[in-house]
């Protein structure tokens, strides 16, 4: 178990360093001079320009600016932003806001579709199991940018129930609305997969078996039906929390949050290639430890599962 | 059995879910109340996006830093919200005969809001720094008239030598020497890049820039950087501001539709602009109070000076440029694509700048004449025939698409022509072929001015010396009789006078058309119910400090 960890854990490196080489070179071949884009339409100083090069290395070929960026993340400067904000200090305010709206979606998501997938599962037919699938589909279907406007319109401007954006420092409830237009999706992908696997182990032969030897249901359904249908379903969670974390940009820009995903996005319309890489870099740890952590969490699911 | 134990189960589901969720919603309650209220009695919440730079007068040049440094810095002139120069730190500004020098005089007991006095040398040190290219400061090119400009271009300098043709005479009195006339100086002065500075700027410009101290209406009190920028009234403030409120805070917002979200809702007082989804609506959405009148800004397209059968100055290339001036609808444009959010344009400025004409001659050629456009593509096409397909460029992520859809429609049935719309991605990338002079047809352009004069627009945009890389004339248009009479202009004893040649100057290029006008932006925007004195200024801005509830 413990070589395995480390062994996982050493494979970071050249994920790591693959995918900064990758974003890097992606931000560096867009189209278009980030310094002459912060001069607008006005007359560009050429002597101010060159210097705003020099300063952030834009001047050099695209091979040395991702070495003096590496030399420099090794030992914690990430560089600043053409505002002359550190890298690292807006990475520092937008992160816990992603995190609280990140893992708020994810208990949502999780909670309310795991449990809407084993009401619809156990009980396959009824109306609740229809209207449950109906919603679900609904869900998916629709982009959430429009379930965003929609929720924002009748449930904040309208009714007044919850606050209409996020703002500055958002609380639980300026987050509410928003972690669940960006967990709906994954909501009711967790419905249908649950679902579909409690029904199909509820006729298995094992929970067959389990009855035939006198268990109570209760004890069937959770020890032995559940248990063995959220193996697929963690895995897609794991999957999905690194997913919530970079995917906000929808719902942070509809409900201005002021998190990862929308400095993301800015990052990338300015050129700032060090903050769009260092907010890669971060998220890419994020995933590769989530992805770990699911790889964990099978072990003490299935045992027949080891790690060796 | 079965049945009755599951549907237990399921209650319990549903009991835990319904707990679940009344805990996490009982223990956020304290989050939000607060905020709802905006701040307080008089305080007015605003609309702002994150500043782009440190907020220094002489690097802010683009609108989520103007808007909050507007307030706190106050310069030698302000602006009326007709864009008429008024006196406000000068007491005089008074040029020699032919504008080459001036000679500025300052109010007594001017302070900044740290207490400090702002004497000549506030002015003169803040004009030599932003000048200054070591200090690499976006607005360098503003002091370019200034004598001594040159040499602070060089390279090896320290960043504290001064513009020689700054002269401190005493605390209140300073000269200014120009290397050339330049009669609208004293317009610019109002632009926020010459205010001035105090002492404890130089000491740490770059702790300056996150917490400036100045001599505006308002001062700082706290920029949560990414959340909000909090002004309160400057009690050293004597000037031709009167604010009606306690403070302005700007709230920093990711996208103007979310800010209309919130005006709608009441969490936000007031924003400068409409987002495009909702400028068919919000003249009629009764939650809010809409302002929309013509604005400074003007909306164009370039067509390069030497496009093959284009070219300016040739008698073919002029008839085909007033050809599809004639045959742009512009009428339905800016009532069917702009909801009535623009204007028709009679000339190259705006109705906002002072000197502004509706009837300059050759105004014509910018109304819809579908006859008269196909009679003159016919007298060109008799000169020379195989004209290319015409192409216009715009960056796409603007939402400029429906507009130049429009355009192209236009032209291609009142003229019979092939003409397509070519976008590009972004306006970086679209600024870039610009820059390099890769499009080959019209493009996309406009003019937002940095201060209320015609020289802004006309010299910036049309002059040959602001073409070829030199400044915004990105078509490279060059009319000797044009630049001639910017020259003229520049030497005229008073603005007024040099108003009326850049009038002259308009009408060459309206029978030129460098670029054929489109339509001016309206000013607009919306605030919420309640908020009055909701009016908006020459820049398209809104004047913040008669804002109150």
């Amino acid at each position: 178990m413990g070589k395995y960890l480390l062994r996982r854990i050493l494979q970071m490196i050249p994920v790591v360093l693959g995918t900064t080489l990758l974003v890097y070179a992606l931000v560096f071949a867009l189209p278009g001079d980030p310094v002459k884009a912060m001069f607008g339409d006005k007359p560009i100083n050429q002597a101010v320009a060159a210097q705003i090069r020099a300063e952030y290395n834009l001047d050099k070929p695209f091979i040395i600016q991702y070495l003096l960026f590496l030399k420099n993340a090794l030992t914690l400067n990430f560089g600043n932003t053409f505002a002359g904000q550190p890298v690292i200090d807006e990475i520092a305010r937008a992160f816990p806001v992603t995190i609280k709206l990140g893992l708020m979606a994810f208990v949502f998501e999780a909670l309310f579709g795991v449990v809407f997938g084993i009401i619809s599962g156990l009980k396959k037919g009824k109306w609740y199991d229809a209207v449950i699938l109906i919603v679900s589909l609904l869900l998916i279907s629709v982009p959430t940018f429009v379930t965003g406007f929609l929720m924002q319109y009748f449930i904040g401007v309208k009714w007044h129930l919850l606050p209409v954006t996020a703002g500055n420092d958002p609380g639980f409830l300026d987050l509410l609305m928003p972690a669940m237009v960006l967990g709906s999706v994954s909501m009711a992908y967790i419905i249908r997969l649950s679902r579909s696997e409690i029904s199909s182990n509820i006729s298995e032969d094992y929970v067959r078996t389990a009855r035939a030897k006198g268990m109570t249901n209760r004890s069937v359904i959770v020890r032995h039906v559940l248990r063995n249908s959220m193996i697929p379903v963690i895995t897609y969670l794991g999957q999905d929390l690194g997913a919530l974390m970079g995917g906000a940009m929808i719902s942070e820009t509809i409900f201005n949050i002021h998190g990862i995903g929308f400095l993301t996005y800015q990052s990338i319309l300015k050129g700032e290639s060090n903050m769009v890489v260092s907010i890669v870099t971060l998220l890419t740890l994020i995933f590769v430890v989530c992805n770990l952590v699911v790889d964990m969490l099978y072990a003490v699911l299935d045992p027949r599962i080891r790690y060796a | 059995m079965g049945i009755r134990t599951s549907k237990k189960t399921m209650v319990a589901f549903l009991a835990t879910m319904a707990v679940t969720a009344g805990t996490l919603a009982g223990c956020g309650g304290s989050g939000s109340a607060s905020k709802a209220s905006g701040g307080g009695d008089n305080v007015i919440t605003v609309f702002d996006s994150e500043p782009q730079n440190p907020l220094i007068p002489g690097n802010t040049n683009e609108t989520g830093g103007s808007r909050p440094g507007s307030q706190i810095f106050a310069e030698l002139v302000s602006f009326d919200s007709n864009g008429k120069a008024q006196n406000e730190v000068a007491q005089s500004i008074t040029p020699n005969s032919d504008s080459t020098q001036y000679s500025i005089k300052l109010k007594p007991g001017w302070k900044f809001s740290d207490g400090t006095p702002v004497t000549a040398q506030s002015f003169t040190r803040a004009w030599s720094y932003v000048a200054n290219v070591k200090n690499v400061q976006k607005c360098a090119s503003f002091f370019s008239t200034i004598k001594g400009y040159d040499d602070l271009q060089q390279k090896g300098l320290n960043g504290t030598e001064q513009l020689s043709g700054l002269k401190v005479l005493d605390d209140t009195t300073f000269t200014v020497d120009m290397s050339k006339p330049d009669s609208i100086f004293p317009v610019k002065v109002g632009y926020m890049a010459f205010a001035p500075l105090p002492d404890s700027f130089y000491k740490d410009p770059k702790a300056f820039g996150d917490k400036p101290v100045g001599n505006g209406p308002y001062k700082l009190a706290e920029w949560s950087h990414g959340q909000e920028i909090r002004l309160v009234r400057n009690g050293y403030y004597h000037g031709n501001v009167k604010p009606r409120n306690q403070g302005i805070t700007f709230r920093i917002y990711t996208k103007v539709d979310a800010a209309y979200a919130d005006v709608q809702g009441g969490n936000l007082d007031v924003m400068d602009t409409v987002p495009p989804a909702d400028t068919k609506s919000f003249m009629s959405d009764p939650t809010v109070v809409a302002y929309n009148k013509p604005g400074s800004i003007i909306q164009m397209f370039s067509i390069p000076s030497n496009l093959e059968h284009f070219k300016s100055g040739t008698e073919e290339g002029t008839l085909r440029r007033q050809a599809v001036s004639m045959s742009i609808d512009r009428k339905s444009i800016v009532t069917k694509v702009l909801n009535g959010t623009g204007t028709q344009p009679v000339d190259f400025t705006s109705p906002k700048t002072p000197g502004f004409s509706e009837n300059l001659k050759g105004k014509e050629n910018l109304v819809y004449n579908p006859s008269k456009a196909k009679e003159l593509w016919e007298k060109a096409d008799a000169i020379s025939k195989d004209v290319d397909p015409f192409a216009i460029s715009y960056n796409a992520d603007g939402g400029n698409k429906p507009i130049y859809d429009a355009i192209v429609n236009s032209i291609k049935n009142t003229l019979g022509i092939k003409v397509s719309a070519d976008p590009v991605p972004t306006f970086q990338e679209f600024r870039n072929l610009v820059d390099k002079r890769q499009i080959k047809g019209g493009f996309r352009s406009g003019w937002t001015p940095d201060y209320p004069s015609a020289e802004d627009y006309l010299f910036q945009c049309y002059d040959s010396e602001a073409g070829h890389g030199n400044g915004a004339n990105d078509g490279d248009y060059s009319n000797s009789r044009f630049d001639e009479l910017m020259t003229q202009a520049y030497a005229a004893p008073s603005t007024d006078a040099a108003n009326v040649i850049y009038g002259q100057a308009q009408e060459i290029l309206l029978n030129d058309l460098p670029a054929i006008p489109l339509y001016y932006d309206n000013a607009h925007g919306v605030a919420m119910k309640g908020v009055k004195g909701f009016q908006m200024d020459w820049q398209n801005q809104s004047v913040y400090s008669e804002l109150h509830k």
